[in-house]
């Protein structure tokens, strides 16, 4: 597979170390009420979807970025990867 | 004489080899099989099941029957196709699958057993009686039904692999993947072209047609002169494309230099990994055959193929040739061999009212119905309108139509479709994005099509990539069609095979239709038609139309099936790459290692490391005698331990302390600068990760260390928590691991000997107390970093310098510490210092256990959120009783074994009263016994009481006494002194 | 001066080389080498008046060079300055960003060819899975090399520099040299 990193093109997908679900982004505040079911949410149940999925790679043989890859699990198509740190931020009101 | 004139061998050289044992000669240009058939020899093989003699059927790839066993010695090399065996000059072969010799092998009587090998046999046989299997049935099931057997050495060639990558990549060199190199070349566009022959061409070079009215190989020369002087286009002869993978990936496999004689001046066989925006499959097609009753008599081969030993390999299977056809192609083969001298006895043709398109003898609406001779055809039997007779011939060509050679369109699961006019599976629209198929793969199988289909496909793929190419000057070109007529298998009694190479016959698929194995995957698993070596490139086809018949189905409506890689056999030495042994892997060498091999150390692989495990000297006979001594050493005096393989991480940034908060368990924004604290990290699922040490340097710059197994892992997941998680935090990560030699100095004499090499440094406990960190210098000027850190017990140290001076501080270490006792200690000592003294490491540390059971679970601070500390609390992990304790022999002598399970003493021991495990066993100098460290329920309220640890894989059951994990200075005291 | 004496990281006194046809090999043992990230907020720095490059690229002047590493991240160069503190120096020259020594954690190992770009070509197709024709002078990339990670540079049309983890220098030589002894036997 060819993995279309946003800074360095297409590099093949042997130079990255897979994750799963990139919903691990949405980490819950541990500080908060209902955070032990928060918790279990976040760590237990993911969506596995046969279809488009968002999820995360990171580019160990390259330039260590965190990547959200959107792929197809049924046919492999990948349909676009973006910086995690941006999608994060920008989830994070853009703080810096 | 079956040495023809002609062909495209070259008679200036002759080449001599072997086959079982005889010698026979052939010509540069040769194959094996075309060597063998010019040298008169038919019979080549025996069947995989009922060791019928064989001969080669094809002159290609697909070949199913000519398997033999290449070369000699370590390099013998089974289940080569003769078919693809590039002649040299001393080859030998020997014929495989035998008993005895090829002529009279001693299993043949598997045949006359046949109808108990009929498809499912196996399945409904030897069921019963269980034992049976193991012992008798599977070794002499794979005594009789086998392939080649192995040289049982060492392969001594080296194999290699390699990337390429480019803009199109033409799998095929005929016809059309010549036009598409051409085309695409000339563009400047980077192109790749592979073919798995040793020639360029294709079937032109088997063919007699002209192109331009001259023969097709002097357009063939023009081109690859043309070529040679194309940089941008790298030509691979001698590369088989064996399968296509996601986006554009294709793996090949090039033969180096299986063409030559040993030994090999370069590599044997190179794995290419090719990287191509666009393909063009232009594969060819493969011919099939029409089953009849023995239709697997040597002699008996594809049409195509016998016209490709005549017009290429000048090479005749016999003097007096039959053909056998249900289209016009046929008709070509016996044109061409009787224009070569061959005598045609007749073409037999399924089609009522053919005629003869020269001087040869045909039966419309004919078929062969049988044939004769054990060892090599003599007879085939005609059949027309219910009457028969017998016809002499030695060898005859089935013509039954042109399969495309799909595979590589349908590794990606994209399904053949059915053209009802050339009646045949065409590659299909689902195949691979970047992929296309041009010239007979796409069933375009005329000169003129191939040519210009493979030109047509190169200009649409380089104007999808953006790219204009003209369509070049294509040669003229027959395009006739050939007629074919749906006849698919002769129908009898006898046994008609379809799959040579797996010994499946039509009355086996009679037998799965009969026994409702009809599904086109439940035919193949039934019968293993396709499933040989070949992948039943010569039957699949074939199989389904005898299944569409018997069900009174469609060809399409019964199925189709796709193709898996590889392609074409792929050997495991090329797949395992250019190195093995040593090389096998990398290798990491610690700083220390060159002085550490000069003590006489004996290492041992953790991961990819290399570490000293222990230091013998003279006199110590034992590896036990050697680490009871390095640990008596460090307690006493001082030891010395290279630790650079623990991951080191530089942390900083503003945010440093916050990050670094929210990583560990325990709190680290709070550590003072010139400190360290020992760390723990949870996996957000609240069990224990990972642990080391964090040393501020600065207000923002932090050095954290992981364990040697994890320090890969652990930087990963702090890179996901700064980008994920914490994007907001100011922080930077890099491994530093590499960077410094860090050496362990431990015990009581750590101080003394320290203060003998740093420069004018305060190590006094006031001034660097415990769990103190610095930079300094040290050995007159050499910049360095020390930390008070301990995981022995001892007054100890960790010192790193720059790591190209690690060899030599170690050996100034021992040798300025020669009267304190200055030793080296290995990972052997390492460990028994570490369960001595109660710390956790890997086989504590394993995933499945968590903070509280650790002892730390008060670390776990709920002032902060850090990963994995809800979880942690979670009733689960809670509630668990189990924790760690130390353990010792009640009766010193006995031993204290890892991995035991921990019960009462009364206890009946099954899984309900199971208390613990010991997780970590060593024997203790210091003790003087073995020791352990478990984990054990309600462990701390234990300690002093007696448990048994039960070892049932052994037979062992041990009385232990539960006590502290701290065998060695419990309340701390030598640490901070 | 230190009394102790260094060692390289292919654990000789002097910096190993050897040639295979046109391609010679040889061990960098005189580069510096600091790793210099941003920190929020900061603008790109000019240190020591290199004008820092884009993803993908290397560049050189006044004497040091750089090579991108990630976002907002680079490896600065220092050739024949080992022995000094050159971290400490690119640190002055740029306060606000986190710098960390990494000369000792690595091995540089410098390709050169005698015959034109081609043959730093033929031993690129053998070794890393990066197209060599995209990948002129000015390029630089981390990927893998026989289970190794890896920086690859390429300095110019026939010159390659190969920066491995120092631990593995050994593997990583042996990887290389073995690569250019193959191309150099391989059947015309």
């Amino acid at each position: 597979m060819l993995i279309p990193h946003p800074l360095l093109g297409l590099r093949d997908a042997q130079e990255f170390t897979y994750l799963g679900d990139a919903a691990l982004l949405n980490r819950p505040d541990g500080m908060a009420e209902g955070a032990a079911e928060a918790f279990n949410d976040y760590v237990y149940l993911r969506d596995n979807p046969a279809g488009v999925h968002r999820e995360l790679w990171f580019h160990e043989q390259g330039d260590r970025s965190w990547l959200i890859v959107t792929r197809n699990t049924v046919t492999h198509e990948i349909l676009g990867a973006e910086l995690a740190r941006d999608v994060a931020l920008a989830a994070k009101g853009g703080a810096q | 004489m079956t040495r023809l004139s002609g062909g495209l061998i070259d008679r200036s050289q002759t080449l001599r080899f072997t086959f079982d044992g005889k010698s026979y000669t052939g010509h540069p240009g040769d194959t094996l099989a075309s060597a063998l058939l010019a040298n008169d020899v038919r019979l080549m093989g025996r069947s995989f099941k009922y060791h019928r003699p064989r001969g080669v059927f094809t002159a290609g790839s697909e070949e199913p029957n000519a398997l033999v066993e290449l070369r000699t010695g370590a390099r013998q090399e089974p289940n080569t196709r003769a078919t693809m065996a590039e002649l040299f000059d001393g080859l030998s072969a020997n014929s495989q699958n035998r008993v005895g010799s090829l002529n009279f092998d001693l299993l043949a009587v598997n045949d006359l057993a046949s109808p108990f090998f009929a498809a499912g046999f196996y399945y409904k046989t030897f069921m019963w009686p269980r034992a049976f299997w193991e012992k008798l049935y599977e070794p002499m099931i794979r005594r009789a039904a086998g392939l080649g057997s192995l040289s049982m050495q060492a392969d001594p060639d080296a194999y290699d692999k390699g990337f390429l990558h480019c803009d199109l990549l033409v799998i095929g060199g005929g016809a059309a993947g010549l036009a598409a190199a051409l085309t695409a070349a000339r563009s400047g566009a980077q192109v790749i072209l592979a073919d798995e022959d040793f020639r360029l061409g294709g079937r032109l070079l088997s063919e007699s047609h002209s192109l331009n009215d001259a023969p097709a190989t002097d357009w063939i020369a023009a081109l690859e002169a043309e070529f040679a002087s194309l940089p941008n286009l790298r030509v691979m002869r001698r590369t088989t494309v064996f399968g296509t993978f996601d986006h554009g990936i294709y793996g090949a496999v090039e033969r180096v230099s299986d063409h030559l004689a040993a030994p090999f001046a370069a590599v044997r066989q190179t794995l290419w990994r090719i990287t191509a925006k666009r393909a063009i499959l232009a594969a060819g097609a493969t011919e099939r055959h029409i089953p009849f009753a023995n239709n697997d008599r040597p002699g008996i081969m594809l049409a195509g193929a016998m016209r490709s030993y005549a017009n290429r390999f000048a090479a005749s299977p016999a003097d007096r040739v039959a053909i056998f056809t249900n289209n016009d192609d046929g008709h070509r083969t016996a044109l061409d061999l009787a224009a070569k001298g061959v005598e045609i006895a007749g073409v037999i043709d399924s089609r009522a009212g053919v005629r003869a398109l020269g001087q040869y003898p045909v039966f419309a609406g004919a078929m062969v119905s049988d044939a004769k001779g054990r060892l090599g055809l003599t007879r085939l039997q005609v059949t027309r309108d219910g009457q028969s007779h017998w016809l002499d011939c030695g060898a005859l060509g089935i013509a039954g139509g042109w399969n495309p050679n799909v595979h590589l369109a349908s590794h990606h699961r994209g399904r053949p479709v059915w053209d009802e006019t050339l009646l045949s599976f065409v590659p299909g629209q689902d195949g691979p994005p970047v992929m296309s198929v041009a010239g007979a793969a796409a069933g375009k199988g005329s000169t003129h099509a191939a040519l210009t289909s493979g030109a047509e496909a190169a200009l649409a793929a380089l104007s999808e990539l953006g790219r204009t190419a003209t369509l070049p000057d294509l040669p003229r070109a027959e395009d006739a069609p050939i007629n074919q007529q749906a006849f698919w298998h002769v129908p009898g009694k006898g046994r008609a095979w379809v799959d040579f190479q797996n010994d499946v016959t039509v009355k086996d698929i009679k037998l799965a239709h009969q026994e409702n194995m009809r599904p086109v995957e439940h035919l193949k698993r039934w019968t293993t038609l396709g499933m040989a070596t070949d992948q039943g490139k010569t039957a699949n086809v074939t199989a389904l139309a005898v299944m569409a018949e018997l069900t009174g189905k469609s060809i399409p409506e019964t199925g189709t099936t796709i193709f898996r890689p590889p392609y074409t056999g792929v050997a495991l030495s090329v797949l395992g790459g250019g190195d093995t042994g040593k090389h096998f892997r990398p290798t990491r060498l610690t700083p220390t290692h060159d002085w550490a091999k000069a003590q006489g150390a004996v290492f041992v692989e953790v991961g990819q490391w290399m570490r000293a495990q222990y230091f013998p000297r003279a006199g110590e006979t034992t590896w036990r005698e050697t680490v009871d001594r390095e640990v008596l050493a460090t307690r006493a005096g001082v030891g010395l331990c290279d630790v650079t393989t623990l991951g080191k991480v530089d942390v900083q940034g503003a945010d440093a302390g916050e990050f670094l908060n929210r990583l560990y368990a325990n709190a680290m924004a709070s550590l003072k600068v010139g400190m360290v604290r020992y760390g723990l990290m949870l996996r957000e699922d609240g069990h224990a990760y990972d642990d080391g040490t964090c040393a501020r340097l600065a207000e923002d710059h932090y050095v954290v260390t992981t364990t040697t197994a994890q320090a890969g892992p652990v930087y990963r997941h702090m890179e996901y928590a700064r980008q994920c998680l914490w994007p907001e935090l100011d922080v930077q990560l890099i491994s530093t691991t590499d960077a410094w030699a860090q050496i362990s100095v431990a015990g009581p004499n750590a101080r003394a000997l320290l203060e003998r090499i740093v420069d004018g440094f305060d190590l006094s406990n006031t001034a660097f107390p415990f769990m103190a960190c610095t930079e300094l210098t040290v050995c007159k000027g050499l910049r360095a970093r020390l930390f008070r850190i301990s995981f022995s017990g001892e007054l100890a140290y960790e010192i790193a310098v720059p790591a190209r001076y690690g060899n030599a501080l170690m050996a100034q270490m021992i040798e300025v510490g020669a009267d304190l006792g200055a030793t080296p200690y290995g990972t052997e000592a390492l460990g028994v210092l570490r369960i001595e003294k109660g710390h956790a490491a890997g086989n504590e540390l394993n995933g499945q256990t968590t903070a509280q059971m650790l002892g730390m679970g008060k670390m776990v601070s709920t002032k902060k959120d850090a990963i994995g500390a809800v979880m942690s609390r979670r009733e689960g992990l809670s509630a668990e009783r189990r924790i760690l304790v130390g353990l010792m022999p009640v009766d010193a002598s006995q031993p204290v074994v890892a991995g035991s399970h921990l019960f009462a003493p009364d206890a009946e021991q099954k899984t309900e009263t199971d208390l613990g495990w010991i997780t970590s066993a060593c024997f203790s100098p210091h003790v003087g016994s073995g020791i352990g460290l478990g984990f054990l329920a309600d462990g701390t309220a234990r300690i002093g009481q007696e448990i048994i640890a039960a070892n049932p894989l052994q037979g062992q059951s041990v009385r232990l006494r539960v006590v502290s994990p701290h065998f060695v200075d419990p309340e701390g005291g030598r640490l901070r002194d | 001066m230190t009394d102790l004496s260094p060692i390289t990281a292919l654990g000789g006194a002097v910096p190993r080389s050897v040639s295979f046809g046109a391609l010679s090999l040889s061990e960098n043992t005189g580069l510096a080498l600091a790793s210099l990230s941003l920190r929020r907020g900061a603008s790109q720095p000019v240190p020591m008046g290199l004008q820092l490059p884009g993803p993908g690229g290397w560049t050189a002047g006044n004497g040091v060079a750089a090579f991108w590493t990630g976002p907002g991240q680079w490896m600065l160069e220092g050739e024949g300055r080992a022995e000094e503190s050159f971290a400490r120096e690119l640190k002055s020259r740029a306060p606000d960003c986190s710098v960390t020594e990494q000369t000792d954690g690595f091995v540089a190992i410098e390709i050169a060819s005698a015959a034109g770009p081609e043959p730093i070509r033929a031993l690129m197709r053998k070794l890393v899975n990066i197209d060599a024709a995209g990948f002129g002078p000015g390029c630089a990339t981390r990927t893998g090399l026989e289970h190794m990670t890896v920086f690859v540079i390429r300095r110019a049309e026939d010159r390659l520099a190969i920066i491995g983890m120092r631990s593995l220098a050994g593997s990583l030589w042996h990887a290389l040299a073995q690569a250019a002894a193959r191309l150099e036997g391989e059947p015309a």
